[in-house]
């Protein structure tokens, strides 16, 4: 074939297959398994295989917490208060599960976020409800004890209505979340039967507390001496409502305890006039109703309600990059009518998977830096509203672009010393045989080499036979002006004249044969030009 | 003589770059896509005629995207009188004309099948429970789905858990009006059965669902209505040399003939 079109072919063909491979190169869907994830489906083997959190444990958690509101509002009933403790410790402990599992698997924005509320505030009045009977228990006794002292009796008779208007109220909220805890368990297969019957049973309590009362008081309960009332009657986060009262007979300066659902809000003094008052703002406290009463010693006020209504609120969220490697957020959580939600809880989910938690100032504004992984990542803010009277928020997805960290040069510094080091060895390498007085088939070259350069009288005194054979090979060849990549028997037909010699080595060479001191002289004369003098 | 094997080798290698790139697609579902969503790893054969299919086998009705004529749909209730198994497999609702021919009430609902109850990231890659007791998911507890959608009617075969939510706004998050529910990704009716999730069958998806894809076998896949074919013409060409004795024949006569004519040529010198 012709050099020239071959070449051209060659070169053709060449250029084909790079063409071919290079148009891969650009959307290599043979080669590689990239994600490609069309609306039909997603190659499950470039998916990040990550569960979203336990969602199987969600549903059967939502079982075991109506269950347990059975069993503990049985055991209130039945006044097995340590049992009642240990049921409340429990419930208390499966809230907490529940709560952490709506938030991580991203559902408060559901039927499960609601049944979550609810659960909250019946978690709330069965504490309070037991806390109570244990009160109302106590007050049954002291009732007893205290015969004779009318005084004692009748600052019973008012702690004693005021626990049972505090019962009355719990068991009507309680009663109201029924239909929709109900409604909401029934869609998810769950049993609400111990629910249920914790309702008839926290029914039966109220009761109880009721039939005490018309035993001791009568229908009319004596009015007490302590007033209270919360103006207005309702209202929403960050508002002030006044808890304010008269107290008949009271000395000024009296230390007032204000309770509201059952725990110490404020102590506040009797004024000269004989009032008190308290104002109340409005913050982590559950929406819905709720009960307030003071107590004076051991003068109980009767019980007032107010009603916490729900805020909207809104939160924003702003990104920055710190350094290549780290992020901060920030932003404000506040109010629909601009009012900042002080020391609230924030999460920052990132990526629909990671969570990250901080917390507002009293400026309502939250920061958090975290580091992430190099590459691009969506992050929102959620406030989830756990306990306030507000409702649930989230920001705008945000996204940011991670550099990472930038190559290090200690592997590059590495990799190039590998190479010098690769480099100076194998040079060293050649360089030794060429030291070695060894007479080696790498030697060849550097010893022809020298018989052409340097015209030197050959020296095969001392070298094993059929190795002097091989230097006066080298000699004869280098002096015919003969390539190095010449055989024997190349040189045998390409210098017809000393074909006897060259077939003579190829023997010796190839088939192994020794060479005779005789032959040898011959030779060494026929390699140096001797037969030419002869 | 060197640049002549070399010129050889690498027209060799050209041609084998060229074939493999002419001779496969990227077309979803298509037997001939070697790639993820290809079908070439699916161990079935293609039938285009539906008159007497072996009543022992299970017709594959893949993604189906062309409609079925009455007398195409009269074969098909004959197979399954005689007892052969019918496999629908469609997300978008296409072989829903075809289900009502065979007198079927089980509809195939497209959306966009979400859940909670899941191993990977991608919200659409859930796991199914079966619920149903036949043949094609013996021995089979749950299933891989990918991306399904609703099958309405019928004996359900695989449910979704509870926590599975139709992700209409496609954010991977139950927002909206969305809501939690079971949903059905696969039923039957005697012999005929539905499938809501035709990506069980591509080649990334085989290895996830092994037991399911072996209850299947033997497999006839329907390629004159299913997308496992391609639009490639090269492919086409090339399959219809296969399926034409005349044609096969044509073109082993065309590679002899340049052989026969050097070999003579070399003779006469």
């Amino acid at each position: 074939m012709n050099a020239r079109a071959s070449h051209a072919i060659l070169a053709a063909a060449a250029v084909l297959v790079l063409l071919l491979l290079g148009a891969q190169a650009t959307a290599p869907l043979l080669y590689t398994a990239e994600n490609t994830a069309t609306a039909a489906h997603a190659d499950p083997a470039t998916v990040q295989k990550k569960s979203p959190g336990n969602a199987d444990t969600l549903v059967p958690l939502m079982d075991d917490l109506l269950g347990q509101t059975g069993t503990l509002a049985l055991t209130i009933k039945l006044k097995d208060y340590e049992s009642a403790e240990s049921d409340l410790a429990r419930y208390s402990e499966l809230s907490r599960q529940f709560d952490r599992l709506v938030v991580t698997l991203d559902v408060s924005g559901t039927d499960i976020g609601e049944f979550q509320q609810n659960n909250r505030q019946n978690q709330e009045a069965l504490t309070t409800l037991l806390n109570d009977t244990r009160r109302f228990e106590d007050l049954k006794r002291l009732e007893i004890e205290v015969q004779g002292d009318d005084g004692q009796r009748m600052a019973i008779a008012y702690e004693g209505e005021a626990l049972r208007q505090k019962m009355r109220q719990g068991f009507s909220a309680y009663a109201e979340r029924e239909t929709a805890t109900t409604r909401i368990a029934e869609h998810y297969d769950l049993n609400t039967t111990p629910y249920q019957a914790s309702v008839e049973h926290f029914a039966e309590v109220v009761e109880a507390a009721d039939d005490w009362r018309e035993k001791t008081g009568g229908s009319t309960p004596p009015r007490s001496p302590l007033g209270i009332a919360v103006t207005p009657g309702e209202g929403r986060y960050a508002d002030t409502l006044l808890i304010a009262g008269t107290y008949i007979g009271g000395t000024p300066g009296t230390p007032i305890e204000v309770y509201i659902d059952s725990r110490v809000a404020a102590t506040v003094p009797l004024g000269d006039d004989r009032t008190y008052a308290y104002p109340y703002r409005v913050g982590r406290i559950l929406a819905g109703p709720h009960l307030v009463y003071a107590t004076a010693g051991a003068i109980f006020s009767e019980v007032a309600t107010f009603e916490i209504l729900p805020r909207n609120t809104t939160i924003t969220l702003a990104l920055a990059e710190v350094n290549r490697t780290a992020v901060a957020c920030t932003g404000n959580l506040t109010t629909a009518e601009g009012r900042p939600v002080t020391g609230a809880p924030v999460l920052l989910r990132v990526d629909n998977a990671t969570l990250v938690s901080t917390q507002t100032d009293q400026n309502g504004t939250y920061v958090a830096e975290f580091v992430l992984p190099a590459g691009e990542h969506t992050l929102r803010a959620e406030f989830h509203a756990a306990g306030y009277p507000l409702n649930a928020a989230e920001s705008e997805a945000a996204t940011v672009t991670i550099e990472g960290e930038g190559l290090s040069p200690l592997p590059l510094a590495v990799a190039l010393a590998a190479a010098v080091g690769t480099g100076w060895y194998f040079r060293r390498r050649r360089q030794q045989p060429e030291e070695s007085p060894a007479v080696e088939e790498e030697d060849e070259e550097d010893v022809t080499n020298e018989a052409v350069e340097q015209p030197q009288p050959v020296k095969i005194a001392g070298l094993p036979l059929r190795e002097a054979a091989t230097v006066l090979f080298r000699v004869l060849r280098a002096r015919l002006g003969l390539p190095e990549t010449k055989t024997p028997r190349d040189c045998a037909l390409l210098a017809p004249a000393h074909a006897g010699f060259f077939e003579r080595y190829e023997q010796i060479r190839y088939a192994g044969e020794t060479p005779s001191e005789e032959e040898l002289r011959a030779m060494e004369e026929e390699a140096v030009g001797g037969d030419e003098h002869a | 003589m060197r640049e002549a094997w070399a010129v050889l080798l690498i027209l060799l290698l050209a041609g084998a770059v060229v074939f493999a790139h002419t001779t496969t697609t990227t077309e979803e579902y298509s037997r001939y896509n070697v790639g993820w969503n290809g079908t070439s790893n699916l161990a079935a054969e293609e039938v285009r005629d539906l008159r007497g299919l072996d009543p022992a086998s299970t017709l594959l009705v893949l993604a189906p995207d062309r409609p079925f004529t009455a007398e195409e749909a009269g074969y098909l209730r004959a197979f399954l009188d005689a007892g052969g198994r019918v496999l629908i497999a469609d997300e978008e609702g296409n072989a829903n004309p075809l289900l009502a021919d065979l007198g079927s009430t089980m509809r195939v609902r497209p959306g966009n099948l979400s859940s909670l109850d899941r191993g990977h990231t991608d919200p659409g890659l859930f796991i199914g429970y079966v619920v149903g007791n036949t043949t094609f998911f013996a021995g089979v507890e749950t299933v891989l789905a990918n991306r399904p959608a609703a099958v309405e009617g019928g004996e359900p075969l695989i449910e979704t858990s509870i926590l599975t939510w139709d992700d209409g706004d496609g954010d991977g998050r139950v927002s909206g009006d969305e809501t939690f529910a079971r949903r059905v990704v696969c039923a039957r009716e005697g012999n005929l059965t539905v499938l809501g999730d035709p990506s069980l069958f591509v080649n990334a998806m085989l290895a996830e669902n092994p037991t399911f894809i072996d209850n299947l076998q033997p497999v006839l896949i329907d390629a004159t209505h299913s997308r496992t074919g391609t639009t490639n013409p090269i492919i086409n060409t090339r399959v219809w040399i296969q399926q034409t004795p005349l044609a096969a024949a044509a073109l082993a006569a065309l590679a002899v003939l340049p052989v026969a004519w050097h070999f003579g040529r070399k003779r006469d010198d």
